[in-house]
């Protein structure tokens, strides 16, 4: 019996398993296809077979085939696998199929990342993935994502009161990320120097994830629950963000060819004042204040107004546009050779991406990727090698800093620049006083990045399903950064030509032995994983700044410094490990699973070095018992699975436990001795934070599985925090590092649902969604009231609790805002601190998500593919009204937007939203406006669907493409950020609280994709 | 019937014996280098006496924090405008709120000048606490750092005490007890001044035991003594340490008025380096301005240049002008360094011209007229001014003298203007708009919030 298996394009499919059996005999037939996709078996008895081929990744093909003894010539076509059920999704230290998986996993695939033109993956995962919040920072190309697996658990805020904000571990091949998503730049730049107040106190930057190109993921996995975590011990209490790239499949070598080029502008601009609605506002502002606008610099009563008396009143610019309002053209290429035989495949791509600033000046960040993945497996198919190797490098000039208060500058402030392209400091003899927006396209930041990631992967079969096997991971992170502030760029008054200099570099270094056994029993199938860690994790920055240089072109070298300031930071940390899991699924019906970890690290102190993880779960596919098949024979699939488990958080910083003396290296040395001073207090008993996870899950397929839901619901506690603790001075420093005896708890449910709507010949309909729930609560914390955390957070509320004041409105009679102070009596003055330290603050609200999800469908009809995704969520943010009195007021010498016309109070009897105008920041008024930032008329509902992605393509016909010799064509357009429907008023709902930041993009990409 | 011991087995149970091997060898896996390169243990920085010797450098850092307390003009400022020697060209801020008494619990600058000297004592205690009893070095070592931190801890709560009343005493380093310790008595605070002075003069010899006076000798703990004494009444006390330092020869009045605050100083008792490469005092960059026709930051007020005397040359030598218009604004000008100079600035914590007028004011009170007028006319003479005029028959008015040459002479420096009007309870007819509990600054908010065992000063809410 001879027979060929290919796909649906009638490319053979190499290495698919096919079997043979005769019905009632438990004997099979087996083999794999060789590499033209055929098989044969010869010598066959007369018989009635039953034929099954299975592929990973395609519909199992069962058929009955009467074989009567002659040559018999099968094409067997296998079809995608339309079922996500069976879809192989990668886990921790291996794969599984979602059919027999008891673990909370969400997968994202390389078909829904690549049709967004985002340059950072994680930008993909928005909306895609239930229980995942992705916090864009801003619009900056290349700027840092905040990702967040189930909410906020930990505490410890720092000494600004900036609440912490927990990531999930991100492995990417299986090795450790060695800067995990943390900022890798140092010096300032236009991604630094945005505010960012959407929800989270944040510090922004530029990640590391930018280094990785979309186009090289195959699959990204997050894994939320003990059952998928577990195993990784003290690292996975916040989750776990698995990325692998792409590897070659068998067959003939394929070239690819991706070229887009995109558009970007602003997602939702802000409309702002021009000048005449801008000189209107101020000259009421005067009014209301009874103050005389003049022209005198030296007067300090407020009345200086060089904006209604010394500039130009009919001079209109819009900052804004001239800022923000550009649209840049990016340009992104990507090629990808890939093929090799069953035993052995390879794939090579190359990425270019060049994405523009939509700022002003000539600013880009630059991504060059080289990504190489190797299989081999040996002949007798014992020993397999997996070479992956992905080197990154990314450069990002930028504007040193600004935007934000350039964007509001009055709209008929005189020219800032001249015509010889020298900055401008005066007008008519008077100081312009304003951050001269022109100088940051002097002062430059550039930024260069060298990502290296490899991982090999050795495994050896002992005997039949005994394998043993080593991966060896190595990830380093380079970056080095130069910023100037040259003698063009700074007012002439007060020069000081400077630069900054910095390294920052991160290396991981990861190696983890693993034995591997599988049994197949009578009706159970066993597997056993062990394996040991050793993973070394080494940081190192250092910056220099050089103060004093005489001219502008020795900039680029820290030798022309007069003074020069250096600083390092260097870090250790190395982890052990045991881990195991054991899986055992019976009659493909019931499945239990136990997972652990014993982890030592290095950060933490003698006896405090190793813990247990561990988590014990089970499962029922309660549609294969045959009452249930009976009874409803409509449910395809079923299954309730469950689990339970713990995992911890580490320490952040190495040789916390000891009592430590640092060198003074900014001060001249005492009489040439090199000054130490101690660094910490000395506390050598903290240890892990542990985290308890439940997580119940329910999955139900329907109609052959074309409909598959679930729903899940998971209740995770974390106790024994680490935390600064802040302490009184007088105990010598501000904090201690140590554990907190306090427990903060997350649960919520997770829904998804995978439905192939229509599925004919022509036309195919697929719609995923997800909808996720999550509640943050503080349990328990003893002492609270006593401890310095008092004013932070309180017992019963999520942990993002926001605490001020009450706001009432505004008070029709003295035009101020009024609040409720700590007994309900109505105030304009209320009194700082919360109610028990004698203030009027009291809890206004809280920055969780309530609800965030996503919805995509695709349309499939002939050569045409429409891709639309939507994303969704709801929460409490500060409001555009924050963003206005944070820091600045109408009235002030700076724009607003548009929206307040009309809305501020201008006589008694006026019920207005805004408070009377103030002219300056001695307005008699001044004084709530501070107040009103702090309290809940600054918050709103911030409720908004995007539609994130639209994405349509034309494949080329076939016949066409042969003549030319062309394997595979489409040209597509993708779009990101279309547009969005939102309750939030006034800028961009993900960019809370900011309108003047650098915004976030609505990118359009129209593009060429080839396949020889 | 099976073979227990299969192949199959052995390899199991071999495979299984490697991950526990793991395992066992896994604790020197963890190891890593005892310290990182920028920072080492407690244990290895006092490992030796050279070693040692750089965190106590680290205790006398200049304008530092963590470093010597109060060198970074706060106190100076402060206090000089609660004394109203000086007044604010900025009407607004937490530093005009010193001048007019309204200081509020939140002023940042309180709360520096509470934060900063624990954190410059919680140095000082490691350094004790980590030398005590150290078998790496030698015991005359010990005693002498020993000594020198004894005097450097007496001159931080001696400052505490006077600007806050009683003050948490912290002694150890064991924040577990010190975070929560409630407020010490004032007569507690002074009794461990005392304590530690009495030690610190059996442990230090008289001789310096570093180039110059920047490093506390027997003398530095004995004018320290001699204030003490002098604050707390103890007049016979304070005039006989007062009266030991300048008969010991080792100090002299510095001739040229210009040169008391320079290095080298032969009138300094101790006195702190300023080596910086890019700025000089922090006293100078606060009072000094970038020109001759700017407005400084902190005018001397009227009161204050009413009393020097004509041909006072302290008021040409220790105060700068500024032609503002057509006025002359005057600002302190005793650290003239706005810049690095040679030779250098240094910053002065116990001078002979102070131990003079503490040994005159304790004469006085112990009714030795003469005397007091003696030492009174050897500060006026280095000022070039004859003597006093004033009846040296009158012990108020040899008082008055005394404490006029003090406001003059001391002017700027330590508090001492603010303390002094304050112990003499004469503040309230000398300033205008102060109220009996300005005395006392209050304690910072945020401290009370950190540590419920403190108590607000009276007056303060």
């Amino acid at each position: 019996m001879y027979g060929r298996v290919v796909d649906t394009l009638g490319q053979p499919l190499i290495g698919a398993t096919v079997s043979i059996s005769i019905k009632g005999y438990a004997y099979a037939y087996v083999m794999t296809t060789d590499n033209k996709g055929e098989f044969h078996f010869n010598n066959l008895p007369q018989e009635r077979y039953t034929l099954v081929v299975t592929y990973v990744g395609y519909n199992k093909l069962e058929k009955t085939v009467n074989f009567n003894g002659k040559d018999l010539l099968l094409v067997v076509v296998l079809h995608n696998s339309s079922s996500a059920l069976d879809q192989i999704q990668v886990i921790a230290y291996g794969t599984e199929s979602k059919r027999f998986s008891i673990g909370s996993v969400s997968g994202v695939t390389a078909e829904q990342i690549e049709k967004q033109p985002v340059t950072n993956p994680l930008l993909a995962l928005e909306g895609l993935a239930p229980g995942l919040a992705i916090t864009a920072m801003n619009g900056v190309p290349g700027s840092t994502v905040l990702v967040q697996v189930r909410g906020q658990s930990s505490l410890g805020a720092n000494s600004l009161g900036q609440k912490p904000y927990d990531q999930p571990l991100f492995i990417i091949d299986g090795v450790p990320s060695a800067t995990q998503n943390t900022n890798i730049s140092q010096l300032s730049n236009l991604a630094l120097a945005q505010e960012f107040s959407g929800g989270i106190s944040q510090s922004t930057g530029l990640s590391p994830f930018n280094d990785i190109n979309p186009n090289d993921i195959e699959s990204i996995t997050i894994l939320k629950d003990a059952d998928a975590t577990s195993i990784y011990g003290s690292q996975g209490a916040n989750g776990v963000v698995l990325i692998t790239t792409k590897r070659g499949k068998p067959g003939k070598t394929t070239f690819e060819l991706n070229l887009n080029s995109q558009f970007n502008e602003v997602a939702k601009p802000v409309q702002l004042l021009n000048t005449q609605q801008y000189l209107q506002l101020r000259k009421d502002a005067f009014a209301a204040d009874g103050l005389t606008p003049d022209n005198n610099p030296n007067d300090y009563s407020g009345a200086f107004a060089p904006d209604l008396t010394i500039y130009d009143q009919n001079k209109y610019t819009n900052w804004q546009k001239v800022i923000q309002g550009n649209s840049t053209n990016n340009t992104d290429l990507h090629a990808s050779v890939s093929g090799g035989t069953p035993n052995s495949t390879f794939i090579v791509s190359g990425g270019y991406t060049r994405s523009g600033y939509n700022y002003p000046g000539d600013f880009a960040d630059q991504r060059y990727t080289l990504h190489s993945a190797l299989h081999n497996t040996s002949t007798d198919k014992r020993f397999t090698l997996d070479l992956v190797t992905d080197y990154g490098y990314d450069q990002n000039n930028s504007a040193g800093f600004g935007g934000s208060q350039g964007v509001v500058l009055p709209p008929n402030t005189p020219d800032l620049i001249g015509p010889d392209g020298n900055l401008i400091w005066d007008y008519k003899g008077v100081p312009l006083n304003v951050q001269n927006f022109y100088a940051s396209l002097l002062q430059t930041s550039d930024l260069s990045t060298f990502n290296f990631n490899s991982s090999l992967n050795l495994s050896y079969q002992i005997l039949k399903g005994l394998s043993i096997g080593t991966s060896v991971g190595y990830s380093r992170n380079n970056t080095t950064e130069h910023s100037i502030d040259p003698s063009t760029a700074q007012d002439p008054s007060y020069v000081n030509i400077n630069a900054s200099f910095a390294n920052n570099s991160a290396q991981t270094i990861n190696i983890e032995p693993q034995i591997n056994y599988s049994k197949t029993f009578d009706k159970g199938v066993l597997t056993v994983l062990l394996g040991t860690t050793y993973k070394k994790n080494t940081t190192d920055a250092s910056q220099t700044e050089g103060y004093g240089y005489a001219n502008d072109n020795f900039l680029g070298s820290i030798d022309g410094a007069a003074t020069t300031y250096p600083y390092d930071n260097i870090g250790i940390t190395k982890y052990i490990a045991t881990f195991g899991r054991l899986k055992y699924v019976y009659d493909q019906k019931y499945i239990v699973e136990f997972s652990g970890r014993k982890d030592g690290s290095s950060n933490f102190g003698p006896g405090r070095q190793f813990g247990t993880f561990g988590s014990v779960g089970a499962g029922w596919i309660f549609s294969e018992e045959r009452a249930f098949k009976d009874a409803l024979p409509f449910f395809s699939y079923g299954k309730l699975s469950g689990n339970y488990g713990t995992t911890g958080s580490d320490a952040s910083k190495a040789y916390s436990y000891q009592a430590e003396y640092e060198t003074l290296s900014y001060v001249p040395a005492f009489q040439g001795i090199r000054q130490s001073y101690p660094v910490n207090l000395y506390n050598p008993d903290f240890g892990w934070a542990t985290k308890k996870e439940l997580n119940l899950a329910l999955d139900f397929g329907f109609f052959n599985n074309r409909l598959l839901l679930n729903a899940t619901y998971y209740r995770d506690r974390e106790g024994d925090e680490l935390v600064d603790y802040p302490l009184a001075a007088q105990a010598g420093f501000a904090t201690v590092y140590g554990n907190l005896n306090a427990t903060v708890q997350n649960k919520g449910w997770e829904f998804t649902a995978i439905s192939t709507n229509i599925k004919s010949k022509d036309f195919i309909w697929t719609t995923n969604f997800n909808l996720s729930f999550n509640r943050n609560k503080l349990i328990s914390f003893p002492n609270l009231a006593a401890s310095p955390y008092a004013e932070q957070y309180i017992i019963g509320q999520p942990t993002s609790i926001i605490i001020g004041y009450r706001y009432k409105d505004v008070n029709p009679t003295t035009g101020l805002f009024e609040f409720y102070d700590k007994n309900g009596n109505v105030t304009s003055n209320p009194n700082y601190g919360t109610a028990a330290s004698g203030g009027d603050e009291v809890a206004i609200g809280n920055r969780e998500i309530n609800y965030m999800g996503g919805f995509g469908n695709t349309f499939t009809y002939k050569h045409f593919s429409l891709y639309v995704f939507c994303q969704f969520s709801s929460g409490e943010q500060p409001n555009y009204l924050s963003a206005i009195y944070s820091n600045n007021f109408p009235g002030g010498m700076t724009n607003e937007p548009e929206a307040i016309l009309g809305k501020y109070w201008t006589a008694p009897g006026d019920h207005a939203t805004l408070q009377r105008l103030a002219a300056s920041y001695n307005s008699s008024s001044i004084n709530s406006l501070g107040d009103f930032v702090q309290s809940n008329g600054a918050l709103s509902n911030d409720t908004y669907l995007r539609v994130k992605t639209a994405a349509l393509s034309y494949a080329l016909p076939g016949d066409f493409l042969k003549k030319v010799h062309v394997q595979g064509a489409s040209i597509y357009v993708n779009a990101q950020n279309l547009f969005t429907i939102t309750n939030y008023k006034v800028g961009d709902p993900e960019q809370p609280g900011s309108f003047t930041s650098f915004p976030l993009q609505r990118i359009v990409a129209f593009g060429l994709s080839l396949k020889f | 019937m099976k073979k227990l011991f299969s192949n199959k087995n052995k390899i199991l149970a071999g495979c299984f014996l490697l991950v526990i091997s793991t395992l066992v060898s896994c604790k020197k896996l963890l190891q890593i280098p005892p310290n990182s390169p920028t920072a080492i243990t407690r244990a290895e920085q006092f490992s030796d006496s050279a070693s040692a010797i750089s965190a106590v450098a680290g205790v006398y850092t200049y304008n530092y924090n963590p470093g010597f307390a109060f060198s970074d003009a706060n106190l100076t400022i402060t206090t000089a405008l609660s004394a109203q020697e000086i007044s604010s060209t900025e009407s607004y801020g937490d530093e005009a709120e010193f001048y007019s008494y309204t200081v509020l619990p939140i002023n940042t600058e309180v709360v520096t000048l509470w934060q900063y000297p624990y954190q410059s004592l919680y140095q000082v205690n490691d350094v004790l606490s980590a030398i005590t009893n150290n078998p790496n070095l030698s015991a005359s070592f010990i005693k002498q750092i020993t000594g020198e931190m004894e005097v450097t801890r007496a001159l931080y709560y001696f400052n505490l005490v006077n600007l806050f009343g009683g003050v948490p005493l912290v002694t150890s380093i064991d924040y577990s007890t010190n975070a929560q310790l409630p407020r010490a008595s004032v007569s507690a605070v002074y009794a461990q001044i005392l304590a530690d002075l009495s030690d610190a003069r059996k442990k230090l010899p008289a001789s310096y035991p570093s180039a110059g006076t920047d490093r506390p000798n027997l003398y530095t703990a004995i004018a320290l003594l001699a204030k003490v004494h002098l604050y707390q009444k103890n007049w016979q006390a304070a005039y006989t340490e007062a009266d030991s330092i300048i008969r010991s020869g080792i100090y002299s009045l510095e001739p040229n008025l210009s040169n008391v605050f320079l290095d080298g100083s032969v009138e300094s008792i101790w006195q702190l380096p300023v080596a910086s490469t890019y700025q000089g005092t922090a006293e100078a960059s606060n009072f000094v301005p970038y020109s001759s026709t700017q407005i400084p930051n902190y005018v001397v007020t009227d009161s204050l240049l009413n009393q020097f005397e004509t041909g006072d040359q302290r008021l040409t030598n220790w105060l700068g002008v500024s032609v503002v218009g057509n006025q002359n604004v005057y600002y302190p000008y005793k650290y003239k360094d706005k810049q690095p100079t040679s030779p250098a600035t240094d910053f002065m914590v116990f001078r002979l011209g102070e131990i003079y007028l503490i040994r005159a004011e304790a004469a006085a009170e112990l009714n030795n007229l003469s005397g007091a007028l003696a030492d009174v006319n050897t500060i006026r003479a280095r000022a070039g001014l004859g003597a006093s005029t004033a009846n040296a028959a009158s012990q108020s008015a040899v008082l008055a003298a005394v404490a006029k040459e003090r406001r003059t002479e001391l002017c700027f420096e330590w508090g001492n203007r603010w303390f002094d009007l304050n112990r003499t309870g004469k503040a309230a007819n000398a300033l205008p708009g102060y109220q009996g509990y300005n005395a006392l600054y209050p304690v910072p908010q945020a401290q009370i919030q950190l540590n419920t065992h403190l108590i607000q000063n009276p007056g303060y809410h």
